[in-house]
């Protein structure tokens, strides 16, 4: 008896031998970096790559680094009060500038592996190619970013899965090189296909000329300028433009339908950052209220406050009032001033509401008693202005009188009258079939289009004495603006009208709020001048370190080793 | 098992001293003590005495020894504390038992009945405690122990599962989490400070001999037999790598020879909030909105309005609606509708009992609380089970096993931040008098109505189901003399579903899309162990004591989580997925082992001297091969001074040792696969085409190893007349080595995620005073009786080494030579105000002072330093912030005061946390303190043109949140609590005998009562300074009351 308990318990002892093996791990619900170089994770890294775009361009901080705080946009009611005014608010510490900085760095290292690692990955040589052209393509597209806000900036060419505490800044000069290399390499080795044929947001080598011609003529105006920028800039502009038939492209006759909800992939696209309708792949954060993340929220950021006017709650088709900017009288005045053959004004704006309350028309405005002088026939004394369905605001564009004001059935709003809250709604981004009012857009962003390359065709142009060439892709692109309703011809400029300034004014009405305002005045050293000319609350505010952006405090402070990451390069203590 | 037929021995009483001193004697800070002396007995001839012998609760005690001094006539109680003797008339009875102090207890000359209270001994040398593998008699304890017994337990209120411990220990800190009052809320238990920023402070927790993986909540307070904390590294160090945090050595009830005991305890009572949150109302919003909207609306650089009272800005920004709330008065209290009065009941029915070979101990338990908002909700099932059997004379055979079933509702539920935030001006109804299901007009589309969420029945379900079994058994095997063999296993099982659904019209969809999330997780775990002891006594004087072990312990984990939106009927709510869109699910899978090896020999030189030396080799899997495996060792030496011959006649002195250890213990928190590195994904779509990506995100980091512990601790136990006054003293200092830290990474370097290294160094010294003393011991039953259990202890700790040298890191909030936990940030100097002066400051600083961001009015920052330090003129983050405080407090301590009377007893116990820093989120940097005026704010004098204080800033319509807000969330945390106040009566025992009981009691407890001293709620509108970390603005701090009573029959 005794004895089989001892065996028992022997036998017992014996069940925890043998461990060793237990101490491996086997992990199934992670992946390691090890993954990341195997032919699967080649591809799934190059899509990450891709979707790290969504970071920038949908997102508010992108936004807020490019349309605010210049000419054309203005500060809203629910604008910050730093970085859009440049007050002293505006830091090294501001969260906006660290968003971009960490997000560019973060896809320039995954871009990096996919290139490092082609060689060890067991797939078709073209294949490979293909792919390794698409990582270069948005490796230069991030550096892009980054050497334009901020100048000399950490040239990583390698992979880098070791942990590192120093940085340094490299020149500006070779951080431009490697940017030319990348777009290139990339236009050497994407398919010159048409863009239709190519799976949407997907890489071609029309977008890599389009960005090409870009990064020249920018750096035409930047620190690191050669001779043979602008050259270069317009020699490749050219070729893509050349050969847009190719690539599929060509621009839309109506102006109206480049940013036609639905019509994303239009002709007119170079290339597009995606969104769907499926939300569990439209953003990891996509709860709806969120600021930020990889949603497209552009849908919000230009809808003023209609909702608080009588008549009026806030609906899916009108959006939900971010309000972060407005547009600057200069904007719609003088840069708009031609309404009659310039149809891009209206098809740029909203500027009526239509009463869409129908739980509560009791609220609704009622003629006061006695009617005000001029009111429309069939106005009664204490009966409704207008009922659902009927216009509620109304902004003419153009100055009327206090009288015609009081008069009119609606609300009535003359560019004097225009506010922070309620003004003129930039309605390139607006969504009207996301799932909820408060959901960000599943629409695609444009990162590029064909009308760019002509303007940068023409910028190029005027910068080499090509006074002909220039007026020529202005005209066709000012030529479409009238279609269908102006005077094509009227639109016409002669050499005589070109100036840098007529090109930005022109920039403005084709591209204004399409995320690259801020950029083109750095680009063109107009931005102090203009922005003190055209941006009243930011006027008093702007220095001249403001053309670069600061290098983010995050960054300052977690290069602990080698030397400090500099930040007195050109302005003491800001970049 | 220490509960186990505990071995009787008999006391000697050292009385002697006060024989001779006469009577009163003044003792440190507390009164006189009071003593009998003693006659002779005369034994002309017998009398019977009959009584009972309970605890200073009233609990009877089993197995207490009576006995009449100077003869050898005595007896042992029986189950129900009952005794019967014969002895000669105007005897002494001398009354002692294990763990209790002895009392000598004169009779009269006729036959009498008795009844008499024994008080627990605070430093009972002879008793046997549990430490890691084994017990020991605490006067052979080589380490720092703080033990709780049975009767301590019994003794605190039973409410205690919820902050168990608190204040009942030197050196154990136990805070509630974030301030955190949610029925089922965990709290946060730190033993000796933290020493670890990121693998975590938490304490291991061993039940049975056994690691514990549950909550402490999955523990029935009422199955515990006792509590033992080890502290310091001799103590810990046979728990190696788990052991730098200290461990809690929890036993459970076991059964006991006798006739079947059983037990009934229940209590019941309320739960209400401590008060409401100070938040505006309808004229004081009124006001400060109008001053909002003055002061942020801009045409350009131009005001928008041109006073405060400007009919326009009436007019443009508040409706005829609010307007007549202004003018009548009308104030919604939005906290007032949401706030009610929580329930709590507990019920715990038990039996034990058993023969001479086997024992058993069953009992089943029913806890339900609900909380002060509607819809929280804790219940908890627990059932117990043990059997202890004798297998002929060498084996012994056991198992218990611990069930618990918990629910917890509403875990997530805070209305708190709709309800701060919703403008006093509007109602909650509608005209019609249904509920407003809507937002909350006035508040910015921001606040929906916070009552939608619980008046609209099933619009926001969260639902915890929890289920543990927890089983150990063990087979003792006497191989030969002295040499035994120990099989000890355990295995958990945990399961944990949880439900979340938020309908659209709740305060967390604010009428978006309805939402669903369903998360499962299953976690096995088992430890075996092996473990051979032999003990041996060389000559007499030589004890030897050999413990060697091999354990395997291994867990596994996995979990998935799916979240859906748009549920076709709220009535589905997360049950079922297919019924929803925009599926989303993820998973999780873990497994590690650790397998030991461990040895340890007690020496011991005739009880006097005494050496520990132990020595424990952790693998673990989580480790990158090659750094697998890491030892602990230690060593410690004790000297009984009071057993030295010279020590004979020492007088008062009772006890008296002296301890010294130092050892080497690990932090094991780093997660299964972390030295791999990691891919994070991001999903994407090519039109149609979806795809999810994956980029690295996290580094590998193969040294990654373990955080070492150094501890040296020194000690002494003490016990002065007759152990009326007994207590310990621990003076300690901890190196922690190899600490993992979070190092943020610059961007540049392409990861995003910190890597976690072992960079960091920290220490941690602290002095401990323990101290029990009884002041009056009272008699018997019908006298007052009194004691008191005093703690105090001091720790502190330090940075002392981060990477790469560099002696702060910003980014991570570290700096060498400040504790871990510090706040770094500007320096509030005021506000500024609108002087020329301060203008002009203002504009030599490089502040806007006009247009929408002028900074008049606002938090004005201290320039404290520049580049060549010395204030520069300028405000930048790096010259000018600075270390404002720290969340260590200076000192901790806690009292009990326990009374007995006339089967009366009253337990008084008070906790104070002195000199930190709080950080309070309902003030600073949070959602209702945002001055912006958009919806409501707590109620502060803010500042204006009219009202130019210094502490507070103007309100500002077009700032989220006032300009360097954080600033305002700092404050003094001290504060002294009463914790509880519980008053019991016990029936007189033969009252209960009579009715065929043993034992009944009846208490009231008030959990919480008063906070006695706090600056942040006497002056800043707090209601609780209590929070580990930061003060979130959740479930407000609460009261209870309960009435409660325990039967034994």
């Amino acid at each position: 008896m005794k004895r089989t308990y001892i065996y028992l318990f022997i036998g017992l002892a014996l069940l925890t031998a043998d461990c060793k093996k237990k101490l491996i791990e086997e992990p199934r619900s992670i992946l390691t970096p090890a993954f990341f170089s195997t032919t699967q994770g080649f591809q799934q890294g190059l899509d990450a790559a891709y979707a790290g775009m969504r970071l920038i361009w949908g997102n508010q901080d992108y936004f807020t680094l490019t349309v605010i705080g210049t000419d054309e946009f203005k500060r809203g009611i629910d604008g910050n009060s730093d970085v859009n005014v440049y007050s002293s608010g505006y830091t090294t510490s501001s969260g906006v500038i660290n968003a971009n900085w960490r997000n560019a760095y973060t896809f320039i290292n995954t871009c990096c592996g996919i290139v490092d690692n082609a060689p060890n990955v067991d797939l078709p040589e073209a294949t490979k190619k293909k792919m390794v052209a698409e990582a270069k393509f948005l490796r230069a597209n991030y550096y892009f970013l980054l050497v334009q806000f901020f100048a000399d900036v950490t040239l990583n060419k390698n992979f880098q899965a070791e942990p590192t505490t120093s940085a340094k800044r490299d020149p500006i000069k070779d951080v431009y090189s490697f940017i030319l290399q990348d777009l290139n390499d990339a236009v050497q080795d994407l398919p010159a296909v048409a863009i239709k044929d190519v799976l949407p947001g997907k890489v071609t080598k029309a977008a890599a000329l389009h960005v090409l011609a870009k990064v020249y003529l920018t750096k035409a105006g930047s620190l690191a300028k050669e001779s043979t920028d602008y050259e270069n800039a317009y020699t490749t502009a050219k070729a893509l433009i050349d050969a847009k038939a190719t690539y599929g492209l060509e621009l839309q006759q109506d102006f109206g339908k480049v940013y036609e909800e639905g019509n994303e992939r239009n002709s007119e696209v170079i290339w597009s950052v995606q969104h769907t309708s499926n939300l569990a792949f439209n953003g990891p954060n996509n709860s709806g209220i969120s600021n930020f993340s990889a949603d497209n929220i552009l849908n919000h950021m230009w809808v003023p406050q209609y909702e608080k006017q009588p008549g009026m709650i806030r609906s899916t088709l009108y959006g939900r009032p971010y309000i972060r900017c407005t547009p600057t009288l200069w904007l719609t005045n003088t840069c708009f001033a031609d309404k009659t053959n310039d149809t891009r004004y209206k098809k740029t704006f909203q500027t009526v509401w239509y009463a869409n309350d129908p739980a509560t028309p009791s609220t609704y405005p009622k003629w006061p008693n006695p009617l005000p002088p001029g009111a429309p026939a069939g106005a009664v004394s204490g009966q409704f202005k207008f009922k659902l369905g009927d216009t509620a605001i109304y902004m003419p564009g153009v100055d009327v009188t206090n009288a015609q004001i009081a008069a009119a059935r609606y609300l009535m709003i003359p560019p004097r009258n225009y506010s922070n809250a309620l003004c003129p709604a930039m309605f390139k981004y607006f969504d009207t079939k996301r799932a909820d009012l408060n959901f960000p857009s599943i629409r695609p962003v444009i990162a590029y289009r064909l009308a760019e390359t002509y303007l940068i065709a023409a910028e190029a142009a005027f910068f080499t004495s090509r006074p002909a060439e220039a007026v020529n892709y202005i005209n066709k692109v000012r030529e479409r603006a009238a279609y269908p309703t102006g005077n094509a011809a009227a639109m016409d400029i002669a050499a005589a009208d070109l100036s840098i300034d007529f090109i930005l004014d022109e920039r403005a009405r084709e591209l204004c709020g399409e995320l690259m305002r801020w950029l083109d005045l750095v680009r063109t050293g107009k931005l102090i001048e203009r922005v003190k000319l055209y941006n009243p609350e930011a006027a008093p505010n702007i220095q001249p370190k403001h053309v670069l952006r600061p290098i983010p405090q995050a960054q300052l402070d977690a290069t602990v080793t080698g030397d400090a990451y500099n930040n007195n390069l050109y302005f003491p203590g800001w970049n | 098992m220490k509960c186990v037929t505990p071995p009787r021995i008999r006391h000697t009483v050292r009385s002697e001293f006060f024989k001779q001193n006469g009577i009163y004697l003044l003792f440190l800070f507390f009164p006189i003590l009071f003593f009998t002396s003693i006659a002779d007995a005369q034994a002309d001839k017998t009398i019977v005495i009959k009584g009972f012998i309970t605890s200073q609760a009233g609990e009877p005690l089993q197995g207490v020894t009576v006995q009449s001094k100077g003869t050898t006539k005595a007896t042992v109680t029986q189950a129900d504390g009952a005794f019967q003797l014969q002895v000669a008339p105007n005897s002494t009875l001398s009354v002692s038992y294990v763990g209790y102090i002895s009392k000598d207890i004169k009779v009269g000359a006729a036959d009498q009945n008795v009844s008499v209270q024994l008080l627990v001994n605070k430093n009972e040398m002879e008793q046997v405690i549990v430490v890691g593998y084994g017990t020991r008699r605490k006067s052979d304890v080589t380490g720092a122990i703080v033990s709780i017994s049975e009767q301590s337990i019994k003794d605190i209120p039973p409410l205690t599962s919820r902050r168990p411990l608190q204040g009942q220990g030197a050196g154990i800190d136990i805070q509630k989490n974030g301030g955190n009052s949610k029925p089922g809320a965990t709290p946060s238990i730190l033993i000796r400070g933290s020493r670890s920023v990121r693998a975590g402070n938490d304490p291991l927790i061993v039940v049975d001999g056994i690691p514990f993986n549950g909550s402490i909540n999955d523990l029935n307070q009422d199955d515990v037999s006792s509590v033992e904390v080890l502290k310091d590294a001799s103590a810990t160090a046979i728990y190696g790598s788990r052991g730098a945090n200290g461990v809690i050595l929890v036993s459970t009830k076991r059964g006991r020879t006798g006739k079947p005991v059983i037990t009934y305890s229940g209590y019941a009572g309320l739960v209400k909030p401590l008060g409401e949150y100070p938040v505006m109302n309808t004229a004081e919003f009124y006001e400060f909105k109008k001053w909002a909207l003055y002061n942020g609306r801009f045409t350009g650089n131009n005001r928008t309005y041109a006073s405060v009272d400007d009919p326009k800005l009436v007019s443009d920004n508040f409706t005829p609606q609010e307007l007549e709330s202004v003018q009548t008065g009308a104030s919604t209290d939005w906290q007032d509708l949401i706030y009610k009065s929580g329930i709590i009941t507990n019920h715990q029915l038990g039996l034990t009992g058993g023969s001479e070979n086997t024992q058993y101990a069953l009992s089943g338990g029913y806890y339900k609380e609900t909380g002060v908002y509607y819809g929280q909700g804790f219940q908890r099932f627990s059932m117990k089970a043990s059997i202890d059997q004798q297998l002929g004379k060498r084996v012994k055979v056991g198992i218990s096993s611990l069930n618990t079933f918990t629910l917890t509702d509403g875990e997530g539920a805070n209305p708190l931040g709709q309800a701060l935030r919703a403008s006093p001006l509007v109602s909650p109804y509608n005209a019609d008098g249904s509920l407003l299901n809507d937002f909350v007009p006035g508040s910015a589309s921001q606040v929906w109505n916070p009552l939608a969420n619980f008046q609209v029945a099933g619009a926001s379900v969260q639902n915890r189901k929890r289920f543990g079994t927890f089983t150990t058994l063990y087979a003792d095997v006497s191989i030969l003399d002295g040499l035994k063999y120990r099989f000890n296993a355990g295995a958990e099982i945990r399961s944990d579903v949880y439900g979340e659904f938020y309908a659209s019209k709740t305060t967390n969809n604010l009428g978006g899309l309805s939402t669903s999330q369903n998360r499962t997780n299953f976690r096995t775990n088992y430890t075996m162990e092996n473990i051979l002891t032999y003990d041996k006594t060389l000559a007499k004087k030589h004890k030897i004591l050999f413990t060697g072990l091999f354990s395997l312990q291994e867990q596994e984990s996995q979990s998935n989580t799916f979240r859906n939106n748009t549920i076709a009927s709220d009535n589905l709510q997360y049950f079922n997925p297919t019924y929803g869109a925009n599926l989303i699910g993820d998973g999780d899978y873990e497994k590690w082992d650790i397998l030991s090896y461990m040895g340890r020999l007690n020496y011991s030189y005739d009880d006097r001297y005494l050496l520990t030396l132990t020595m424990r080799v952790d693998a673990s899997s989580r480790l990158a091969p090659g750094n697998q495996y890491n030892t602990f060792p230690s060593a410690a030496v004790a000297w009984n001074i009071n057993k030295e011959s010279f020590m004979n006649n020492a007088g008062p002195i009772t006890n008296l040792r002296l301890r010294a250890s130092y050892g080497r213990v690990g932090n094991t928190a780093i997660s299964a696969y972390q030295t791999l590195g990691a891919l994070s994904s991001l999903v994407y779509n090519y039109g149609d085409a979806t795809t999810t990506g994956v980029y690295v995100s996290n580094v590998p980091n193969p040294l990654l190893t373990w955080e070492y512990t150094s501890t040296v601790n020194v000690g002494m136990d003490f016990g002065l007349f007759n152990n009326r006054v007994s207590g310990s003293v621990e003076g300690y200092k901890q190196f922690t080595e190899s600490l993992l830290l979070p190092q943020n990474l610059p961007s540049t370097s392409g990861v995003p995620n910190a890597i976690v290294t072992n960079i960091g160094k920290t220490t941690n010294q602290g002095f401990e005073l323990h101290l029990a003393t009884v002041n009056l011991q009272g008699k018997g039953r019908n006298s007052f009786s009194w004691t008191t259990d005093l703690n105090f202890f001091i720790n502190r700790g330090k940075i002392t080494s981060l990477a790469n040298g560099v002696t702060k890191d910003v980014a991570n909030n570290w700096f060498v030579g400040k504790p871990i936990g510090v706040y770094y940030d500007y320096v509030k100097a005021g506000i500024w105000q609108n002087t020329a002066a301060d203008t002009a400051l203002a504009i030599s600083m490089g502040q806007t002072v006009t247009g929408v961001g002028s900074v008049i009015g606002n938090i004005k920052r201290a320039d404290l330093s520049g580049p060549n330090g010395k204030p520069d003129n300028k405000l930048d983050d790096t010259y000018d912030r600075t270390i404002i405080g720290s969340s260590q407090p200076k000192w901790e301590g806690g009292i009990t005061n326990r009374f007995g009377f006339r089967g009366f007893d009253l337990t008084v116990v008070a906790f104070a946390r002195w000199g930190q820093m709080l950080k309070s989120g309902l003030q600073g940097g949070g959602f209702a303190n945002t001055f912006q005026a958009t919806y409501n704010n707590i109620k502060t004098p803010y500042w204006t043109p009219l009202n130019q204080n210094n502490e507070y800033p103007k309100p500002n319509a077009n700032n989220t949140n006032t300009p360097n807000n954080s600033l305002l969330g700092y404050f003094d945390g001290s504060f002294l609590k009463i914790r509880t106040i519980s008053l019991g009566y016990n029936v007189p025992p033969a009252t209960v005998k009579r009715l065929g009981g043993k034992s009944v009691r009846v208490y009231a407890t008030v959990e919480d009562p008063f906070i006695l001293f706090s600056p942040f709620v006497n002056k800043y509108g707090g209601l609780d300074p209590e929070a580990a970390g930061s003060l979130n603005l959740d479930t407000p701090p609460n009261w209870t009351l309960i009435f409660g009573v325990n039967i034994s029959l």
